[in-house]
């Protein structure tokens, strides 16, 4: 560092970073903070660890059933993510490998579909799954997310860098189309699937508005919900909430920081 | 029996003709080579052969059954692809037994196929490992094990040896011809590389913009060519060519106007054409002779090449019988025997 | 014989691995669209409508809170996105330096908010906002303000709150893709400029934005999309209040479907319009980027 300006510089590059991390990690350490605090000393900004924490996960426990709402959250999130991952990438293989005019057409439309506010079609599904009598089941949070635009231009996009050589050599060894997709495409392309089922699952697991509408009961909330829930009323008790809050974000957290290459490559490869 | 004909084939994507009318005939056990520059339709005619792509018109027969709507497991044909396509998430063992497993044949006698295929290729070493740990030309030898363990009737190679650098392109060329006398069947192989063509084929197939420009015996498309373009493209160094116009008693070609060089064909007088020579056709000896200036010397050390002029622009590559006194500068006269000269018309005929 | 075994099969598979996608999407989204589009044109109390003509486009001018969540959601895309994108673009240029100690740590931690549930950070930042919370104090203690600012009982500052809470959950998010755009760019280009001596703010300026154009592009109509949808953040941390200062049009859209007798048919008509503004803006955006790269 002989250089005064790039000294600066420098030190400007460290501060601004030190800045952006330190509001960045500290919602989460107020998170963790809170667990253990009451609700009154939360809110009043008490900084330091208190010793309510198990009387707030008790509390937590007595309010919300945590084995059927994690179970609700997982399983909605387990299937609609394995079935996503199966049909949007079987489109996306399909539109990659198989060129045609029409089909051409058909992918630039859904690319404008990408574009299409959820706003625009709570109403109408919401009617619909009334009219299928299907408020307030699973059927209704998974039917509509299956097929996601997003995970299929996805694939697509993965698809590329997929080798028309190995088609071609699976189907002079005998393999029907559907066989060369399971037994070559899906394991060759693993890391693929592996980055997109973290961020369908993410999408799911976190999904808000759409459960919010059909799900109505508490015995099938999932735990966005039930910590919304927490939060509704003049009074809501944070204490109670951060603790929900920690057991909504640990999965992820935990999926992040295992695969933290994977997740970054899932979001980024849509756009390459 | 398994020779293969192919009946006015063609091939069309959308309007674009890409093969526009293969007539060929391959015999049992016969190694041919289709060899042409890029985007002469060589690959997609192996690939129509494979089935990989649909034959537009025109028949296919293999070993006497008609092959155009076979399914490509069906046609008795096994291919080895130039990126070896070789599945990354299977072990050698399990690339090579894969069609075996999809064509329903037992447990012990897709083990004894690879384990064949392994000891002729001696790939028994590497069974377990998968490709991603193995050598461009271990990867090579599996692709083809790939092949063998199918025992096919035709054998398609699309471009084999161009990943491999040039040392393991020899060797394994090498090993293909003595694979080729072990298996004793018909292989198709496609290259753009037309010593691969001479070392390797029994019958070299010269495509051009999707047709046979000639077919025969390396020797004979050395010796013989039919036209401008198989003349060019076979031998190395390239054969010269030099245009001239056909004068009473001989040619006179533009870059040389001082002299007439004899024709070894009769010629009406007036005929423009091009003259072809093979720069190792020159030598010291011979009734002809051209004086040129040389320009470059290429030392090979068994043979010396000239780059060299006339009163033209075209550079003429010449051998020299190894003259290694030779320096760029020199007028140099390059004799050859006028019975060697290929006479082309000006549509690239040949004149016999 | 013209289309033979090979056509034929590839003309099957093609629409067969296609197809259960283009079905579900259908069902699940063009069906939908289209019936919103038809019910926007409906007036009526629950599932009592009739055909209302331009009835529900009339109401919507003459509809204070109408308005209000509009002006609302364009005062969060006008400030908040371009705040993100610059902030992401910074800290993805700041990062963007091999010899940064450190790097991977700040890059992680960055990163770390969009990681998060948003139920889960909406109500941990409506904590920390509130009337007491840790940010007045954290504010009183520096000494930047004398008195606490009422966070959520502000109609500004309940807006500056819920600006700042997406500005945190999706800065990272967009700084990934810059990062990773940056990467892509040959490293001996900026050599060359320093060779050459171009300063450190004009390589930035000069070479690494125009670079980045593409995915400045697409995260800004990401962004432009998200933010015109917003619902999640101002329906937990503040309920659209106080006054409905932070209500916004999908926010209005749930309210008028789903809290109140539905009014299905009018709530059509104002999804319409975030259908009309993204379409809008999404063209403008693509123009804008294009008609500067010629």
């Amino acid at each position: 560092m002989s250089n005064p300006v790039a000294f600066l510089g420098r030190t400007a590059q460290y501060v601004l970073l030190s800045i952006a991390a330190f509001v960045s990690v500290f919602p989460f350490f107020w998170m963790v903070l809170g667990a253990t605090n009451t609700s009154p000393d939360i809110i009043r900004g008490r900084i330091a660890p208190g010793t309510a924490l198990f009387d707030n996960i008790g509390k937590f426990l007595t309010q919300i059933d945590l084995p059927r709402v994690l179970f609700n959250s997982l399983f909605i999130a387990g299937v609609g993510s394995a079935l996503t991952l199966i049909v949007a990438s079987m489109a996306g293989y399909g539109f990659e490998m198989f060129r045609s005019r029409v089909r051409e057409r058909v992918f630039s439309l859904l690319l404008l579909m990408l574009s299409i506010p959820f706003a625009a079609l709570m109403i109408p599904l919401f009617i619909m799954m009334a009219n299928l009598k299907l408020i307030n089941t699973y059927q209704a949070i998974i039917l509509p997310s299956i097929a996601s635009i997003f995970i299929i231009f996805y694939f697509r996009q993965a698809t590329k860098a997929f080798p028309h050589e190995l088609r071609d050599a699976a189907r002079i060894d005998g393999l029907k189309e559907w066989q060369i997709f399971f037994y070559v495409y899906m394991p060759v392309m693993r890391s693929t699937y592996a980055a997109a089922t973290i961020i369908v699952f993410m999408a799911n697991w976190n999904n808000y508005l759409w459960p919010l509408i059909v799900l109505q009961t508490n015995d099938m909330f999932t735990m966005t919900l039930a910590i919304a829930a927490l939060n509704a009323g003049y009074t809501p008790d944070f204490g109670v909430i951060m603790v929900g809050a920690i057991i909504a974000t640990l999965p992820t957290l935990v999926i992040f920081f295992l695969l933290q290459r994977r997740f970054v490559e899932g979001m980024l490869g849509a756009v390459k | 029996m398994s020779g293969l004909k192919l009946r006015n084939v063609r091939k069309s994507f959308g309007t674009l003709e890409v093969i526009k009318g293969v007539d060929l005939d391959i015999e049992d056990k016969q190694f041919v080579v289709f060899v042409g520059p890029s985007g002469c339709g060589k690959s997609t005619l192996l690939r129509m052969i494979a089935g990989l792509e649909e034959i537009t018109s025109g028949e296919l027969t293999i070993g006497e059954k008609r092959m155009n709507d076979v399914d490509p497991a069906q046609r008795g044909i096994a291919m080895v692809f130039q990126s070896y396509a070789l599945y990354p998430h299977m072990t050698v063992r399990e690339n090579m037994g894969f069609a075996l497993r999809f064509a329903g044949k037992p447990k012990d006698e897709i083990a004894r196929r690879v384990e064949e295929a392994a000891r002729i290729l001696e790939l028994g070493a590497l069974l377990d490992r998968k490709p991603g740990q193995l050598s461009g030309g271990q990867r090579q030898r599996v692709a083809i094990g790939r092949a063998i363990v199918r025992h096919p009737d035709v054998f398609l190679f699309d471009e084999p040896l161009s990943n491999l650098d040039a040392e393991l392109r020899v060797h394994m060329r090498i090993e293909l011809a003595r694979l080729h006398k072990e298996l004793q069947t018909t292989i198709i192989y496609v290259t753009h590389d037309q010593v691969e063509a001479m070392t390797l084929a029994d019958k070299i197939v010269v495509l051009r913009d999707g047709l046979v420009e000639q077919d025969g015996t390396p020797l004979e498309l050395y010796d013989d060519p039919s036209n401008h373009f198989v003349a060019g493209f076979i031998g190395s160094p390239k054969m010269n060519f030099l245009g001239g116009v056909a004068e009473e008693g001989g040619i006179r070609l533009s870059d040389f106007p001082g002299q007439l060089v004899p024709s070894p064909v009769s010629l009406d007088a007036g005929t423009p054409v091009t003259v072809g020579i093979r720069p190792e056709h020159f030598s010291s000896t011979g009734t002809a002779t051209l004086d040129v200036a040389v320009e470059i010397i290429e030392h090979l050390g068994g043979e010396t090449y000239a780059y060299a002029r006339g009163d033209g622009p075209t550079l003429l590559t010449l051998a020299t019988d190894n003259d290694r006194t030779l320096k760029a500068g020199d007028r140099y006269t390059a004799r050859f025997d006028p019975g060697v000269l290929l006479v082309f018309d000006k549509d690239g005929k040949r004149l016999r | 014989m013209a289309h033979s075994h090979l056509a034929r099969s590839e003309k099957i598979n093609g629409w067969g691995f296609v197809m259960p996608a283009l079905v579900l999407i259908g069902i699940f989204m063009i069906y939908p669209i289209v019936w919103s589009l038809w019910m926007s044109f409906q007036t009526g109390r629950g599932m009592q409508l009739s055909f209302g003509g331009l009835a529900n486009i009339t109401r919507l001018t003459q509809d204070p809170i109408f308005i209000r969540a509009l002006t609302n959601t364009l005062i969060f895309l006008a400030i908040q996105v371009p705040v993100m994108l610059v902030l992401a673009l910074l800290f993805a240029n700041a990062l963007n330096d091999s010899k940064l100690w450190g790097r991977g740590f700040f890059r992680t931690a960055i990163f770390l908010p969009c990681v998060t549930s948003l139920v889960a950070y909406s109500v941990i930042f409506k904590s920390m906002f509130a009337g007491d919370g840790i940010v007045n104090q954290t504010l009183l203690a520096l000494n930047l303000i004398d008195v606490p600012i009422a966070w959520l009982a502000d109609p500004f500052w309940a807006k500056v709150v819920i600006v700042t809470a997406i500005t945190w959950r999706w800065t990272g998010y967009n700084m990934i893709f810059y990062l990773a755009a940056m990467q892509n760019i040959d490293r001996s280009i900026y050599e060359a400029a320093r060779i050459d001596g171009v300063p450190a703010w004009a390589r930035f300026w000069y070479l690494t934005v125009p670079m980045l154009k593409p995915v400045i592009l697409f995260t800004s109509i990401i962004s432009t999309i998200g933010t015109l949808q917003l619902f999640d953040e101002p329906n937990l941390i503040t309920l659209g209040g106080p006054s409905d200062s932070t209500l916004t049009l999908s926010l209005y859209i749930y309210n008028l479907s789903f809290k109140f007798m539905p009014s299905f048919g009018y709530a059509a008509t104002v999804s319409y319009v975030i259908v009309i503004l993204v379409a809008l803006l999404s063209i403008l955006q693509f123009f804008a980027v294009r008609e500067r790269r010629t």
